[in-house]
């Protein structure tokens, strides 16, 4: 079969930018470390979250050195905590959030940024961030939960390392 | 049909037994245009220039594809590498 020789450079072409896109995925997994948020959280019983040793008081868990954990629980229409109090992270630290929904299906994504993920009720979704800049973000629901879906958002203070102290652990 | 079999490539045919289009668009043959209207495949096939294959030359389709080619990398490129790698909170583990 005859290809005229404009068709073979527009495949080539599309053939680069396919071989392009995977290659920045790659770079994304490889070179910058970008992960994808799995299962490895593990699963909770929803109707009993009071019994878990975290879940039942969620808050901020101190790990390590500059490591935090931060359980929150997404339930109709708030997160707990977030929405009545913000949680609180030291800046320059390392956390990551284990997020579980005590009813229906709910988003926790800090907004503005990458960082997004679902809260499924049975499922821990587990994802690590670094706060550098002390500064306030604001949280929000992106999976319609229900008619004050539009209502339920949060906040993440990330408090000045020297302004830290021990009360602030479990919020 | 004969008129397509005998034009080699750079003639100019003339379709058979119509002078009157020599010099512009065929004619369409009134017989063809009945009071049923078009029908499909009635159209003429008569061949005005044939070419071959390299000749085709859509020089314009060809820069119409690479201004789309430069588009979509440029914004691939600031969608991930800006947009997306620059974010703030990027999911780590």
């Amino acid at each position: 079969m005859e290809i005229h020789r404009y068709e073979k450079i527009w495949l080539a072409g599309a053939l680069l930018l396919i071989v392009g896109f995977i290659a920045t995925v790659s770079y994304g997994a490889v070179g910058a470390g970008i992960e994808m948020i799995n299962d490895e959280g593990g699963q909770v019983d929803s109707a009993a979250l009071d019994e878990h040793p975290k879940f039942s008081e969620p808050g901020t868990y101190k790990t390590g050195p500059n490591e935090y954990d931060v359980y929150v629980i997404a339930k109709q229409f708030l997160y707990e905590p977030g929405t009545s109090e913000p949680i609180r992270v030291p800046a320059n630290s390392r956390v990551t959030f284990h997020v579980t929904s005590a009813d229906v299906i709910h988003g926790y994504e800090i907004v503005g940024t990458n960082a997004n993920t679902m809260a499924v009720p049975g499922q821990v979704s587990t994802m690590t961030v670094e706060f550098n800049e002390p500064r306030k973000y604001g949280l929000l629901c992106n999976e319609y939960c229900g008619s004050a879906h539009h209502a339920m958002e949060g906040s993440i203070q990330v408090v000045p390392q020297s302004e830290w102290n021990e009360t602030m652990v479990v919020n | 049909m004969s008129a397509e079999s005998d034009t080699e490539p750079g003639d100019v045919a003339t379709p058979s037994g119509d002078a009157a289009s020599e010099n512009g668009p065929p004619i369409p043959d009134p017989e063809s245009v009945d009071d049923e209207g078009y029908v499909i495949g009635s159209g003429r096939s008569g061949i005005v220039r044939r070419i071959d294959h390299d000749d085709f030359d859509p020089v314009g389709t060809l820069v119409l594809i690479a201004i789309y080619m430069a588009i979509v990398s440029a914004m691939w490129i600031f969608m991930y590498f800006v947009e997306f790698l620059g974010g703030d909170l990027t999911v780590i583990g």
